[in-house]
């Protein structure tokens, strides 16, 4: 443990400092740990939403990196945040429904599922919406990466970013949406069932991860 | 994405900047805030005529004092909690002294005066005037600690918030009491520590909003 004090703290030290590959070998390093938090506090979660929320917890860290002091240890700091994000990601869970337990296997909603044509237009509809409602650089990044299909080179050059930045932008935004469709499928009287698939849908559309 | 993909992405942005955390941010914005405070107290209550000979009684020096304290000790405290995984540490145990000295003068009070006037000294004439003041005055400096606080990254928002209503209350309180002429800790034992609450209260409110991260 103090070992693991000593070596995480010392390349998140070198990573705030400025070594880039320092910093890669300090999140790589604690990636497994992440993962082992996430799976234990969304207990019954899907490997993906485990995944998502590491990904969130990833981002916080990175956010937060200066809120780290180096002569603290490191594993308290480490494991509070992604504490804080699994429980904001379980809270979310509660607040849809459930979770794993409200997916319902896609046989069961064959009878109610809409005309295919109909619910892609829906979902690019509903896409657009969320789109809207997010900064147009953001937005614009999700179009051109997302649906466009471009690589993430190619909107940097063009937008005058690195490839990096445009990565963490559209993955930025990619949670942005997903919060915003998470919200809007719990508005009251929104139909629980269309909106969700309309969701799952513009995700989809605009390349799910992982 | 690939989670391996956002790592090399997020080692690839430019180094995080010592200067963009709280602390560095921290004391400009509550100075400010204190300086509306005063100005604001200054305009509209001022110090009572008697301040110097009132402070040379140690009862009534005692409630300028225990809330400048409670606003000292409580400053690390939040300073503390806006950081993951940090401990409070010394203050966090010191400061309970302070509602325990309070509490101490009250029993003390409610002892050695005159049974008949005990209900007259709690009463007082200004409650309509002491619980709006401290909640009033101590909103500037919220407003500033919790600007600065955004920063951070406190893993309990709301207590957060309530640390920096303690704070700024305690600030809040010590200025007010120079303009209170109700010197029984009777009097101000209890309602102080009500103001302070509800400075405390709304601080917890903002910060479970405006601290999210």
């Amino acid at each position: 443990m103090n070992d693991r004090n000593a070596l995480w703290g010392d390349l998140l030290r070198r990573g705030n400092a400025g070594d880039g590959a320092a910093y890669a070998r300090f999140l790589t390093a604690a990636l497994p740990v992440l993962r082992n938090i996430a799976r234990a506090r969304l207990a019954g979660g899907t490997a993906e939403e485990v995944e998502d929320v590491v990904q969130e917890a990833l981002l916080a860290i990175h956010a937060k990196r200066h809120t780290w002091r180096d002569t603290d240890p490191v594993t308290p700091w480490l494991y509070a945040i992604a504490r804080y994000k699994c429980a904001d990601a379980a809270r979310r869970r509660r607040a849809r429904g459930g979770g794993a337990a409200s997916e319902v296997p896609i046989e069961d909603l064959a009878e109610v599922l809409p005309d295919e044509a109909l619910g892609e237009t829906t979902a690019a509809r509903d896409l657009g919406q969320l789109l809207g409602r997010i900064d147009a650089r953001a937005a614009g990044i999700v179009r051109a990466v997302g649906i466009e299909g471009e690589s993430a080179g190619e909107v940097g050059a063009r937008l005058g970013m690195s490839e990096g930045a445009v990565r963490v932008a559209y993955h930025r935004a990619m949670q942005r949406l997903k919060l915003l469709a998470e919200e809007t499928t719990t508005e009251p009287g929104a139909d629980p069932g269309r909106q969700e698939l309309a969701g799952q849908e513009a995700e989809t559309a605009t390349g799910r991860r992982r | 994405m690939k989670t391996e993909d956002l790592i090399s992405s997020l080692a690839a942005e430019p180094a995080a900047n010592p200067a963009s955390g709280v602390e560095t941010r921290l004391p400009g914005l509550l100075v400010l805030g204190l300086m509306v405070t005063a100005l604001s107290f200054t305009l509209v209550l001022g110090p009572r005529p008697d301040l110097a000979s009132a402070l040379a009684n140690p009862m009534v020096l005692a409630k300028t004092l225990l809330p400048l304290l409670l606003a000292a000790l409580a400053l690390p405290l939040v300073l503390r909690d806006a950081r993951p995984g940090a401990r409070y540490g010394l203050p966090g145990a010191l400061i309970w002294a302070v509602p325990l000295a309070v509490a101490g003068l009250v029993v003390l009070a409610f002892l050695t005066v005159d049974p008949a006037d005990r209900l007259r000294l709690f009463i007082g004439h200004s409650i309509p005037v002491c619980l709006p003041a401290i909640t009033l005055l101590s909103l500037p400096m919220l407003a500033g600690l919790l600007m600065a606080l955004r920063r951070g990254a406190p893993v309990n928002p709301a207590r957060c918030g309530a640390l920096a209503g303690l704070v700024s209350a305690g600030l809040a309180t010590a200025i007010y009491s120079t303009f209170c002429v109700e010197d029984s800790p009777l009097f101000y034992g209890i309602w102080y520590s009500a103001g302070i609450g509800i400075a405390t209260g709304l601080g917890a409110l903002a910060g479970r909003r405006l601290l999210k991260w």
